[in-house]
């Protein structure tokens, strides 16, 4: 016992291993023990361990009174519930209460309960392989988180993931089934359900973009997610086609939780740097240091024209340039559609060119160009336009885009069963590198943007031949 | 009967009845009353470290719920290995990192050598003498940087500890919001009802019987409610109204008796701790087993 002890105070990483080792046959020892003392004591401990079994003696002699009382008129009472009814539902005769998830907690499993079969994917917060749980032979999916380099201890970013994801439980965010350890502190695992695709590999590897059914069985699935997340305060702040996973049963699930966090209600200080460069909203590009779950919308916004295109919407080289293809798209902002945008930190620098000639919508969102989207229906581009609001107040909360007419119009979206299935990339070879640019790292500096060039730095240039972005609108 | 997931995070992961008979104190020989002695004036401790750190507290409450989890089941952590003042640190400092109140290793640090100061400290479990007329030295309780170098590495390694031992389940449900909805719904939402149900919960949370690890917030709330209307003389609505909130009459009257217990249980606890302190680290420990 008192060498374990010494050990424990000793902090030489080398022999953290040994300690490990220790540990472990310490707490299987232990196990041995406790195992033995339970079954000496079965009985014993029958009669006092389970709480609201074992202290009936207690509970009478708490409120004799109000008992005695009430079973006078315990006839009436059901009569008080009927404005309840969320809580107790439907009560009859005897009374049904609710009964709350039984959860428990457990030490963490070792990593070597699993087998790895074969790397998959280096992210920004850890590396994922394919394994395999030994005992059961159920093929997971195993992400290391990256631990080094952290000063504040275990990383925040890594506690909201697992924190997040525990608590996103939903059919379209993936599924995390426990977190295991290695030898040392610092090797930390998930383990998750393993998906076969992600998406932005497949569309990379199809021919054809999805057909328009496909599209809406994707994104209502993505959207699906996204709804139950926003409604347990979770912002993802990462969405992009690398992060969407599908299996080859149509099904489409949220993943890397590395940037996802809990927002409030006025939202907290947050930090600008989320969000992959190509998915990211217009106003985190500005600056904004308040901002909420309307940054995923715009991810969907992203998405949703990537499913239709097949290439990413908006592939800008750095931040100056992400703004300019924004606005090349949607046209630039103005006081109408997007009152406040000046005094975004990021604005100040920002040279428009002149807005009479896109100043005339009055409040409602403009559309997109028609001439980019030419398959899409007029529901489905105005879903797209206003995903792709500049002003982040007039994109439609997730629960909205859900009950949009796109996704009631003809085509219907595809039944799930009726999905293609693709050939595995992440089953057995190793996938080759994306070209989407990497999220931003946590603790980098909020980089100070000059905006002065997005236009070409001409105030007031001919703003009509710059691209079909500006003026040109169509049905 | 309603769908479960959303009730998620209303609930709690609750001690299994083995957990709760078989600590990894207990196993390793800590007498059961010290260990309840040790791990309530471990709450203590943690609750005013979080005052002194300006974190509100719900996250107080949160961090003493990771606090009394970890010293729980034969896998927990035990007396003989890891000090309750390490633990209570990092369960407070690992808290509000995931809140939105972070803190520093250094503000978390200079808040314990303070608390655990012999001369300086205002807790009478670790300075039963109180605090001396003249104020004392400053070297007694400010933390020196070579003091803070070692100590930082101590925290952040019970950090990994912590959460290794609860499989990375940090999430914890708080009786406190839930009581007021309930309140409101009672229509007994009065400014001094109110706060009384808010001591309650708050009481609880150093409680013996380790009501939060074994009851469900909603649970702790209707008692908190219940002792709360009772003491302050308002009449609530007839009938059982605590299963409106699925609250059954014996888990209600096992909770009422338990929280009113609390307080005759610190004075005990004084009396019994008045000359020496209770043990805060793994060496005052070991010789209190000794004697």
């Amino acid at each position: 016992m008192s060498t374990a002890k010494s050990r424990w105070a000793d902090d030489d990483p080398e022999t953290e291993a040994i300690i490990a080792q220790q540990k472990r046959e310490k707490e299987a020892k232990r196990r041995a023990k406790a195992e033995k003392q339970r079954q000496l004591e079965a009985k014993a401990q029958q009669t006092q361990t389970p709480e609201t079994n074992s202290h009936p003696a207690n509970g009478e002699t708490g409120p004799p009174k109000k008992r005695r009382r009430l079973s006078n008129d315990a006839a009436e009472t059901t009569g008080s519930d009927a404005d309840a009814p969320e809580i107790a539902p439907q009560k009859k005769q005897s009374t049904a209460l609710l009964r709350f998830p039984a959860r428990e907690w457990g030490t963490c499993r070792h990593v070597d309960n699993f087998e790895r079969l074969n790397h998959i994917e280096e992210g920004s917060y850890g590396w994922v392989s394919r394994a395999k749980e030994i005992t059961t032979g159920e093929v997971v999916a195993l992400k290391k988180l990256k631990l080094e380099n952290s000063p504040d201890g275990f990383p925040v970013t890594g506690l909201r993931e697992i924190q997040t994801l525990l608590e996103a439980r939903h059919p379209n965010v993936v599924y995390l089934r426990e977190v295991v350890m290695g030898n040392k502190m610092d090797e930390v695992f998930l383990v998750m359900d393993f998906l076969e695709h992600d998406l932005k590999t497949l569309l990379d590897e199809m021919r054809e973009p999805f057909l328009p059914s496909e599209i809406k069985t994707v994104l209502l699935q993505i959207v699906g997610g996204l709804e139950f997340l926003h409604s347990q305060w979770i912002m993802h702040r990462d969405l992009k086609t690398s992060n969407l996973l599908m299996n080859n049963r149509g099904e489409i699930k949220l993943a890397d939780f590395g940037m996802a966090r809990y927002y409030g209600d006025p939202p907290p200080k947050l930090t600008q740097l989320v969000v992959t460069l190509w998915y990211r909203s217009p106003e985190l590009l500005l600056g904004a240091d308040k901002y909420g779950p309307e940054i995923d919308m715009w991810s969907i916004g992203c998405i949703f024209g990537e499913l239709l295109t097949k290439e990413p919407l908006l592939q800008g080289k750095n931040e100056v340039d992400q703004v300019s293809k924004i606005f090349e798209l949607t046209g630039p902002p103005n006081a109408q559609t997007w009152p406040g945008f000046r005094s975004l930190p990021n604005a100040k620098s920002l040279r428009l060119p002149s807005s009479s000639s896109s100043a005339t919508s009055s409040g409602k969102i403009p559309l997109l160009p028609r001439s980019k989207f030419p398959y899409l229906t007029n529901a489905g581009l105005s879903l797209l336009s206003s995903l792709l609001a500049l002003n982040p107040t007039s994109r439609p909360t997730a629960q909205q885009c859900l009950s949009h007419a796109y996704f009631k119009e003809d085509p219907r979206p595809k039944p799930r069963e009726m999905f293609p299935t693709f050939p595995s990339k992440a089953g057995m070879e190793k996938r080759r590198r994306h070209h989407t640019p990497e999220a931003p790292k946590r603790g980098q500096e909020a980089p100070q943007l000059d905006f002065a060039g997005v236009f070409g730095g001409a105030p007031g240039g001919d703003t009509g031949e710059v691209g079909a972005g500006f003026a040109l609108r169509l049905g | 009967m309603a769908p479960t997931t959303g009730l998620k995070h209303l609930s709690n992961a609750l001690a299994t009845p083995d957990q709760l008979s078989n600590s990894s104190s207990s196993l390793d020989g800590v007498p059961s009353d010290l260990e309840t002695s040790i791990r309530c004036a471990g709450a203590q401790l943690t609750q005013t470290a979080g005052v002194l750190l300006r974190l509100s507290q719900d996250v107080i409450a949160q961090a003493i719920v990771t606090f009394t989890r970890f010293w729980l089941g034969a896998d927990g952590g035990s007396l003989r290995i890891y000090s309750v003042k390490d633990v209570s640190a990092a369960a407070l400092y690992l808290t509000a990192k995931l809140s939105f109140q972070p803190t520093s290793p250094r503000s978390v640090l200079n808040v314990y050598h303070l608390l655990l100061s012999r001369d300086a400290s205002p807790l009478w479990f670790v300075n039963p003498r109180g605090t001396p007329a003249q104020p004392p030295a400053p070297e007694t309780y400010i933390l020196s940087e070579g003091g803070y170098q070692s100590a930082r590495l101590v925290l952040l390694r019970i950090e990994s500890v912590i959460l290794r031992t609860l499989g990375f389940d940090t999430h914890v449900a708080l009786p406190h919001t839930i009581a007021l909805t309930y309140l409101q719904t009672l229509g007994a939402a009065r400014p001094a009802v109110s706060r009384r149900v808010i001591q309650h919960l708050n009481a609880s949370l150093l409680s013996p019987q380790l009501l939060y690890v074994t009851h469900q917030p909603n649970a702790l709330a209707v008692a908190a409610i219940y002792l709360a209307s009772r003491e302050e003389g308002v009449k609530l609505v007839d009938g059982e109204w605590w299963e409106v909130f699925d609250v059954d009459r014996e888990e209600l009257g096992f909770l009422v008796v338990a929280m009113k217990s609390t307080e005759g249980f610190m004075r005990s606890e004084r009396e019994r701790w008045r000359d020496q302190g209770i043990p805060m680290v793994v060496e005052e420990v070991e010789s209190e087993i000794r004697k």
